[in-house]
């Protein structure tokens, strides 16, 4: 009986095996002497003893599924037999390299994982094969890659090669708070000063000037801004919500300028809120313009019809342009708006966006 | 007075015909034999004339294999040197061959498919992969993309090249806060013979022969050692076709520009 039992008793069935799940979840077990030529298994087995059921079976890294890890055990089947000679090994290896691109970079990526040196660097020679002698765009068309590089890039390399985006978005963040610092500065001093009836002319025109320079639009947006200015100490309460918003765009014309971002957006968001501003106090204003024109500024667009039209255009204007500047200030300015309470631009800000919305 | 035995020797150790299935060699063997067609394919003995027309149609048979459009601008020029150089029959053949090249050409980037995207490989292994790359494989790789190029920064590839190509001339100069890559570029602008790294030919006084360098040594093992692992003397293309016909003069480098100029001309003439 014990003779029958011998004989059922295959080589087989002697052989121990290994069990190992790829990240798909899915579980297999192989051959010991095979697997054991990875020395990332060889590890795992010694080490923390893993492998030796189902339950215990080794996990392996995430960038080996199931199809590359048959390739990879074809791979240390053959070469684990120590009987070969290296030109039987030499040509088995370059059969076995032959497959597309795509299945090379995987199997590179899933030997490294598993450090299997040997056929990291038979594909890796492989893959340079590919590569020598192309040009740039041939290369990223069999690697599919994208071509993100600008033309000084290109011919320069990289400044910093441990630049992580995340940095040059710091970076950039702390240049723009830089910036806004200093506008608040500049801000203060020139409130500072309109407080002051008579040096606020002075600052005024110091201001419009500057306005009109950057603008190049003299007449409209110096006699607004002067306007602004004229309802805000006389009628103060009036029009409220237009005042609101004339005080509010005046600070922000002032706030906009001398911010110094994109200009066009700047010039065109300040002349249509001195726009908008202008409907409510168009009839307050006929006069105290006027009063104003000793400065030699000649208003062609007093009449009341073409100035209508063109509020109206401007309005449409502002409401689109402010909304979408609202929103990418918000974004923009997120961490600025928290950290500083009670300052008045900030609240100016949102009182402007509020009002320009409901209007 | 060319013995016809030794010259047929000399072009069999070019080992020409061998070289068109090597992607990266591809282009200049098809350079050669269009300057060998061009400079004197007719003092050539016949059973040589045989065999270059054989390595002529194996070059147009295989450039369909070859997926580089420097390989196709290289076939165009041997086209041209074919038409200009060849008795009648033989030029027909060839012509025929090339136009059904042409179709299969046409054929394969028809049915190239649309892969999906491709893993991305780790950083490590790109440096491991540029690792076994030429210079100009090196820079044509820093301008892929964004990755790449960070890879292609890394200095130990930089330190690599620069021992395969100065390491003869010993001025290790480990200058702090140099990179290899500066002093690569530094020694390279400097040193004259960039523009025979192009033809991949150096000529080896150990086994007195034109190879295809590898590193820029002779790929026999023995010839490494006896040199100390010098690099080889770099040939350009016409100096190699000079070397077979016989005919040696280093006042060729002049003409050379001249000569690739025109060349250059007729490969935009073609079909």
């Amino acid at each position: 009986m014990l003779e029958s039992d011998m004989a059922i008793i295959t080589p087989e069935m002697m052989k121990s095996y290994i069990w190992l799940e790829t990240a798909d979840g899915s579980i297999q077990q192989v051959e010991q002497e095979v697997a054991m030529f990875c020395p990332m298994i060889c590890q795992e087995v010694v080490q923390k003893g893993a492998g030796s059921s189902k339950n215990n079976a080794i996990s392996l890294p995430q960038r080996v599924n199931p199809a590359m890890l048959s390739l990879i055990f074809d791979y240390c089947r053959f070469h684990q037999v120590s009987g070969r000679s290296n030109k039987e090994r030499k040509l088995y290896d370059e059969k076995f390299i032959r497959m597309d691109t795509k299945r090379l970079c995987e199997l590179t990526s899933a030997a490294d994982s598993l450090q299997l040196k040997p056929l990291v660097d038979l594909t890796s020679r492989a893959l340079a094969r590919i590569i020598e002698g192309k040009s740039p765009e041939e290369i990223r068309e069999i690697f599919h890659l994208p071509d993100d590089l600008t033309e000084e890039e290109k011919l320069e390399p990289l400044k910093n090669t441990m630049d992580d985006p995340r940095i040059r978005l710091l970076n950039r963040l702390y240049a723009k708070k830089r910036k806004e610092l200093k506008e608040r500065e500049k801000l203060k001093a020139i409130s500072m000063s309109q407080s002051i009836e008579v040096e606020d002319r002075v600052d005024e025109r110091s201001v419009d000037d500057l306005l009109s320079f950057i603008n190049g639009r003299d007449p409209k947006v110096v006699k607004t801004s002067k306007s602004k200015k004229k309802n805000k100490k006389r009628k103060e309460h009036k029009n409220g919500r237009s005042n609101g918003t004339c005080e509010a765009s005046e600070k922000d014309s002032d706030n906009l300028h001398s911010k110094e971002r994109n200009a066009k957006i700047v010039d065109e968001s300040a002349s249509s809120l001195g726009g908008v501003s202008n409907l409510g106090s168009m009839e307050d204003d006929i006069l105290t313009p006027k009063a104003e024109f000793e400065d030699g500024y000649i208003d062609d667009e007093f009449d009341p019809v073409l100035k209508e039209m063109l509020d109206r255009e401007v309005e449409d204007f502002a409401r689109r342009l402010n909304s979408s500047w609202v929103l990418s200030l918000g974004q923009e300015r997120q961490p600025v708006h928290f950290s500083i309470n009670g300052n008045g631009t900030t609240r100016r800000l949102t009182g402007r966006a509020g009002l320009a919305r409901s209007s | 007075m060319s013995d016809p035995r030794k010259i047929m020797r000399r072009y069999q150790n070019l080992m020409v015909g061998e070289a068109l299935s090597n992607n990266h060699h591809y282009p200049v063997a098809c350079n050669e034999l269009s300057s060998i067609l061009n400079l004197g394919y007719s003092q050539l003995p016949k059973n040589l004339k045989a065999l270059i027309f054989r390595d002529t149609l194996s070059a147009f048979r295989l450039l369909p294999d070859m997926k580089t459009s420097a390989a196709v601008s290289a076939a165009n020029l041997l086209l041209k040197s074919v038409e200009a150089v060849l008795p009648k029959q033989k030029k027909n053949l060839a012509i025929v061959e090339f136009k059904k090249t042409k179709v299969a050409l046409k054929r394969r980037s028809k049915s190239h498919e649309e892969d999906i995207d491709l893993p991305s490989l780790p950083q490590d292994i790109l440096i491991h992969i540029f690792s076994f790359l030429d210079v100009s494989s090196l820079l044509s790789s820093s301008q892929v993309s964004r990755s790449w190029n960070q890879a292609t920064c890394e200095d130990s590839l930089w330190r690599l090249q620069y021992d395969i190509h100065f390491n003869h001339k010993a001025l290790i100069r480990i200058q702090s806060g140099v990179s290899w890559r500066e002093a690569f570029k530094n020694a390279y602008i400097g040193d004259n013979s960039s523009k025979d790294l192009r033809s991949g030919r150096g000529y080896c006084c150990y086994c007195d022969s034109v190879v295809w360098h590898e590193n820029l040594r002779c790929p026999n093992k023995q010839c490494r050692l006896k040199s100390d692992n010098e690099p080889l003397e770099l040939m350009s293309t016409r100096q190699v076709a000079n070397f077979l016909l016989g005919t040696m003069s280093s006042s060729d480098d002049e003409s050379d520009p001249d000569d690739e100029a025109s060349r250059g001309l007729w490969a935009f003439t073609l079909y």
